[in-house]
């Protein structure tokens, strides 16, 4: 009788084809003569596994590492490494890891099921607390992961650029950085430089990010972030950029340390006032039906945490609150 | 099956995107050529059934063969079984001339026949029908553990592979020192 291990190589490459990608992780534990074939086979010839959502998680004090997969049907799954008990653990299997190390596996599992993603993530996340994952990632993943939107849990400032390196730049829309410490605050000199900065299109951060300019952000359609570094002349090159590019959808700044409502109302005009807000309307160029609003609700007192949260976005035309100004568009 | 053939002399018009040799063929009267398998059964198929087997028709491309030649020089597969063959051949009949359906649900479910068909059409290079095997083969092993998959293929596990393979080398060893006490003996 013939056996499948008799097939050609080309036959055997079509029943791959055929097969889905959980099968063929499957095929790959039969026997040793499949893992081979498999692993040898190149990319383009693998299923697709069609995940739209991977996480890279490592915690330092439950010694574990986490790779999650969400696929297009909002299925997760989840495959755990222990280091404390030398295991891999996927759904409910758990396979001991008596000899290896379970970051050496992790990222060899990795790397596998990334042979199988023929199409961008639509979210990558990452969040290492500590560096051995990461510096061995760094050293061994051969390629840079596709993602639509990159979403980084900073637990020290200089993990952000080597953490950013992970994902590709050119796929990157989206880039979302968060603070396990709530008062973590992170120069941007460096990060301003790289193509993911450059090349995404939104932006959300909510930790305090230092040495901002404001011509770093002007590129990005949609803002959400805290500095302290942002003057009313920084203030007032944004809403040029603002008026001038029609692609913005919304700007929210968290400044901390703002204190030139007076200096805004030299260069713009008055504001309406409302409570503890002060707002600004601006006609934008070749536009009737839309209307830039500007609004900083700035709170001060001694009791409190002190902030002055600053927001750009368009409104229709019809609500502008009656009896107030709008101010006309300025090229200058 | 080839009796069928004679009434259906309008089907199989050379396609000439997948025949471009052959574009001049479609004469009137349909020629047939003759195959037989392992054992020796001799099947009548017309050229236009046998198009879609890229090795046959690379072969009879260029023959210029008379019925009477072609029936006295049936083309040998020696290393296909007269079921397989047989399979192969009514196939080719069905789908003579015609757009091949997405999904093939004839094809054999025991697998030692799937998988001698499998080596059969790779060989006569009939990519449809390939395609088909391929993809019922992927279907017996969906949704499958690896020990099911073994015991649905008869696949070893890589240890009892390898311990086959060491007693298969002690043997080997055996036989050669017994071979060597064999020639001392000799010697003496």
């Amino acid at each position: 009788m013939t056996s499948i291990i008799e097939m050609p190589e080309l036959v055997m490459e079509k029943i791959i084809e055929f097969s889905d990608f959980k099968a063929v992780l499957t095929l790959r534990q039969v026997c040793r003569n499949f893992r081979n074939f498999i692993d040898d086979l190149e990319d383009s010839k693998l299923p697709d596994s069609k995940f739209e959502q991977l996480e890279i998680i490592s915690e330092c004090n439950t010694k574990k590492i986490m790779l999650k997969f969400m696929d297009p049907n909002f299925v997760f799954y989840r495959i755990e490494y222990s280091a404390s008990e030398k295991s891999r653990k996927f759904q409910e299997k758990t396979t001991k890891l008596d000899n290896s190390n379970i970051v050496d596996v992790a990222i060899r599992d990795l790397e596998l099921i990334l042979k199988f993603q023929k199409y961008n993530f639509q979210v990558l996340t990452l969040s290492f607390d500590d560096c051995q994952l990461q510096n061995k990632l760094s050293n061994t993943l051969g390629q840079r992961i596709k993602a639509r939107s990159l979403s980084i849990t900073v637990h020290h400032q200089s993990q952000v650029l080597p953490m950013l390196q992970f994902a590709d730049p050119d796929t990157l829309k989206f880039l979302d950085l968060h603070w396990v410490d709530i008062n973590l605050e992170i120069g941007v000199d460096e990060i301003v430089k790289t193509d993911h900065w450059r090349k995404a299109m939104e932006f959300s951060c909510d930790f305090q990010l230092l040495n901002l300019k404001a011509e770093d952000v002007c590129h990005f359609s949609s803002i959400s972030l805290r500095t302290n570094s942002f003057d009313a002349r920084d203030l007032d090159t944004l809403k040029k950029t603002f008026l001038n590019f029609f692609k913005l959808e919304y700007w929210y700044f968290d400044l901390k340390n703002f204190n030139e409502i007076d200096e805004l109302s030299n260069l713009w005009g008055p504001p309406f006032m409302s409570g503890l807000s002060r707002t600004w309307y601006f006609r934008i160029k070749d536009s009737e039906e839309r209307i830039l609003q500007i609004e900083i609700l700035s709170h001060r007192h001694p009791m409190f945490k002190e902030y002055c949260a600053t927001y750009f976005y368009l409104i229709e035309t019809g609500d502008v609150p009656e009896g107030t100004v709008v101010y006309d568009y300025d090229e200058n | 099956m080839s009796s069928t053939e004679q009434g259906t002399s309008s089907a199989a018009p050379a396609e000439p995107t997948t025949a471009p040799e052959s574009a001049a063929a479609p004469e009137v009267p349909e020629s047939f050529y003759y195959v037989h398998g392992k054992d020796k059964v001799v099947h009548k198929v017309s050229a236009g059934a046998l198009q879609h087997s890229a090795l046959i028709h690379g072969m009879i491309s260029n023959l210029g063969y008379t019925e009477e030649q072609a029936k006295a020089n049936p083309f040998p597969f020696e290393n296909i079984d007269g079921d397989i063959l047989q399979m192969v051949v009514d196939w080719c009949n069905q789908h003579k001339g015609k757009p091949t359906p997405p999904e093939d649900t004839n094809l054999p479910k025991q697998k030692e026949k799937l998988f001698d068909l499998v080596l059969a059409v790779n060989y006569l290079e009939i990519k449809e029908l390939l395609t088909y095997c391929c993809k019922q083969v992927a279907m017996m092993v969906k949704g499958k553990s690896p020990e099911e998959i073994r015991e649905i293929w008869m696949i070893p596990t890589d240890a009892e592979d390898e311990a086959a393979e060491k007693e298969a080398k002690k043997r080997a060893g055996k036989e050669a020192a017994g071979e060597t006490a064999a020639a001392a003996g000799d010697a003496k």
